[in-house]
């Protein structure tokens, strides 16, 4: 045992010096390995950072607690009378503020697209939209200055204004913004408060999108900008999650009064979207699984076409260790280690390119998606995998070689 | 007690219909301090019979006594323990590792013998002093001369004080000059106690020894004391 350790050590010694011998022929049969372990990386990297921006969002915007109302086709039995319900409007606000007693935050949403925003000479574009005062509380938004919405704004549909952190910095590098005038496609606004960026000044994903936000009161956002009482977006937090599912009824028996029978809108709750998610990880890890698995079978027949080839190159060498006193179990351990420094160098060199990889990627693809993250734990799952794989495709190879004999071995030319 | 004893050993080779008898009833005893040459024609079986004596194969039938055991049917691991630890084996082709410098060759037999790690680099330097070969311990064999290499290999076949050496051929890669050389150096661990068995087809290499042996056809047919 002690002597196969030592056998072991000294033949990854000499693998390493083999490698060396053979520079450009070892990256070439390393090729398959490093590309596999580096395609692992990189992957497992986007795919964390596509799902962490889904946790993200999905966290910040109420979690499980959160219940949201969506426009739908009406079934088809109705489709006749479905001109008769209003649609998803700011009565529903009023009657779930009545009526839903599990209810306790209501954040309804008149979206306005991209505005442009014009101060002394400045002019900028950033989304707008009406809100109510639950918005600051549902989406946790911190004031840098000044306040946030409050009820006699939605009650007098004020044309006041919060900047998102982003355009506070552009239009108001060193604060002052509260009591400031700014024009609103053509609007004037009062500005009564700046938010804080969220996700720190770096912020991606959605906490950039987020920070980008302006808002003025939803009914200002009505009256001044869409004309009616349409909603673009309702959503509620349930008070407690005990009480969800009698939530979701409470919430459906209200709006389908409002919408006078008329089943044109659902109320989903957040569980459902996590399955989602969940069922989204799942394909990615498979997808992923498969390509890196494909990859790393890949490099592991490159390394057994090699190793195959060196045996053959070194029949004589076999011979003469043999003559000398190698047992094949020697020689077996000698060229199962050559296999696994052959692959561990390539994993070693596949684990620097995933790096290389990722700063790539991270520069070609649309950065304000999501972060690419590199993760230690896929780079030693890739170091390890890869070394399974030298050990996997060495030993036929290495059993090739301990099993010939010797005089054939050295009377081979 | 013999240090080698064949009874009636044979070697047949099978090629499909065909059958070579390459050793066919051999008897040979082999004592402690012999120096012996083996001559023969080609293909009279003399590669085949070291091959048997050095561990590297075994016979199809008959009796091998090696230091008094039978060592006719052991296996593979044995031999090559064999191999490591009692016999050195030097070739015509000399058989250096290329990659490895002189005294790594030499330290070979020590490595696959398992002995102590710690004096292994001490002993291959005192075989190579004992050839000769001290100053080149650092060189690897393609910066050598042949009669160099064959130095170093006669190193590694004695660094680990085996009980037999055995050498087919060992001259027929080098001028006269160094076969002289060789041969002395062979003369001189024969003289320190040293068992040797020389192939050669050359007279004048087995004049060196103190015992020749004649083969033909797969038998000795001549075993003959020199100078007797
Ligand atoms: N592996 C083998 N398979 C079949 N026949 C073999 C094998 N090895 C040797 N022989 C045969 O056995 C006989 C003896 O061969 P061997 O190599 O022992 O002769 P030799 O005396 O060493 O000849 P040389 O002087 O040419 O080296 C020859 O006829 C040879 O063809
Ligand atoms: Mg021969």
């Amino acid at each position: 045992m002690i002597n196969g350790i030592l056998t072991f050590y000294s033949g990854l010694l000499n693998g390493l010096v083999e490698v060396w011998a053979h520079k450009f022929r070892s990256l070439l049969s390393m090729m398959g390995i490093i590309l596999g372990v580096a395609a692992l990386v990189a992957m497992v990297g986007v795919v964390r950072g596509m799902i962490g921006e889904v946790r993200d969002y999905f966290e910040r915007t109420g979690g499980i607690t959160r219940l949201q109302v969506e426009s739908r086709e009406p079934p088809d039995e109705q489709s006749h009378i479905a001109h008769l319900s209003p649609g998803m409007t700011f009565r529903d606000v009023e009657a779930i503020q009545a009526g839903g007693t599990l209810i306790d935050l209501i954040d309804p949403e008149v979206s306005l697209g991209w505005r442009r925003y014009t101060y002394a000479g400045q002019s900028e574009h950033a989304p707008l939209q009406g809100v109510m005062p639950d918005r600051r509380e549902r989406l946790q938004l911190q004031m840098r200055e000044g306040r946030y919405i409050g009820d006699l704004d939605v009650e007098w549909a004020s044309p006041v204004i919060v900047l998102g952190g982003w355009l506070g910095d552009l239009f108001f590098p060193n604060g002052g913004a509260v009591g400031q005038k700014i024009h609103v496609h053509g609007q004037t606004f009062r500005v009564i408060g700046v938010l804080e960026n969220l996700g720190g000044p770096e912020s991606r994903g959605w906490f950039q999108r987020q920070n980008r936000i302006c808002y003025i009161p939803i009914t200002a956002a009505m009256k001044r900008f869409s004309g009616d009482d349409r909603l673009s977006n309702l959503s509620v937090r349930v008070a407690e999650v005990a009480f969800l599912d009698d939530a979701l009824a409470q919430m459906e028996n209200i709006l389908i009064q409002t919408h006078r029978g008329i089943e044109d809108f659902a109320v989903s709750t957040m569980e459902e979207q996590l399955e989602e998610f969940r069922r989204m990880e799942r394909t990615f890890t498979f997808a992923l699984g498969g390509v890196a698995g494909i990859s790393l079978l890949v490099g592991g027949i490159g390394i057994m076409n090699v190793m195959l080839a060196v045996i053959n190159e070194r029949i004589r060498e076999i011979g003469v260790r043999k003559a000398v006193g190698a047992r094949g179990s020697d020689i077996f351990i000698q060229f199962l280690a050559e296999a696994v420094v052959i692959s561990v160098v390539g994993g070693l060199i596949g684990m620097m390119a995933s790096v290389g990889f990722v700063v790539f990627i991270r520069e070609v693809i649309d950065v304000e998606q999501f972060r690419i993250a590199l993760s230690p734990p896929a780079m030693v799952a890739g170091f390890l995998f890869s070394a399974v794989i030298g050990i996997a495709s060495g030993i036929y190879p290495a059993v090739r070689a301990a099993r010939m004999n010797v005089i054939d071995a050295l009377r081979y030319e | 007690m013999a240090l080698v004893e064949f009874e009636n050993l044979s070697k047949i080779y099978r090629m499909g219909e065909e059958t070579v008898r390459a050793l066919d009833g051999v008897e040979l005893r082999i004592e402690p301090g012999d120096f012996a040459a083996i001559l023969g024609p080609s293909g009279s079986g003399k590669s085949t019979l070291m091959h048997i004596l050095g561990f590297m194969d075994s016979p199809t039938s008959g009796q091998l006594r090696f230091e008094g055991r039978e060592v006719s049917g052991i296996g593979r691991a044995r031999r090559a323990w064999y191999r490591a630890n009692r016999i050195g084996f030097v070739f015509q082709a000399f058989n250096l590792l290329p990659r490895l410098s002189v005294a790594d060759n030499v330290q070979l037999p020590i490595v696959y013998s398992r002995s102590r790690i710690a004096d292994r680099r001490k002993r291959a330097l005192v075989a190579l002093d004992r050839v000769g070969m001290t100053h080149r311990a650092k060189h690897v064999p393609s910066q050598l001369s042949g009669g160099e290499r064959q130095r170093a290999a006669i190193a590694r076949a004695i660094v680990n004080n085996p009980s037999l050496i055995l050498a087919d051929e060992p001259t027929g890669n080098l001028d006269s000059q160094n076969v002289v050389r060789i041969m002395d150096l062979f003369t001189e661990l024969a003289r320190e106690g040293q068992t040797l068995v020389v192939v050669t087809h050359d007279e004048q290499v087995a004049a060196y020894a103190r015992r020749t042996i004649r083969m033909r056809d797969g038998r000795v047919i001549e075993d003959t004391v020199n100078g007797v």
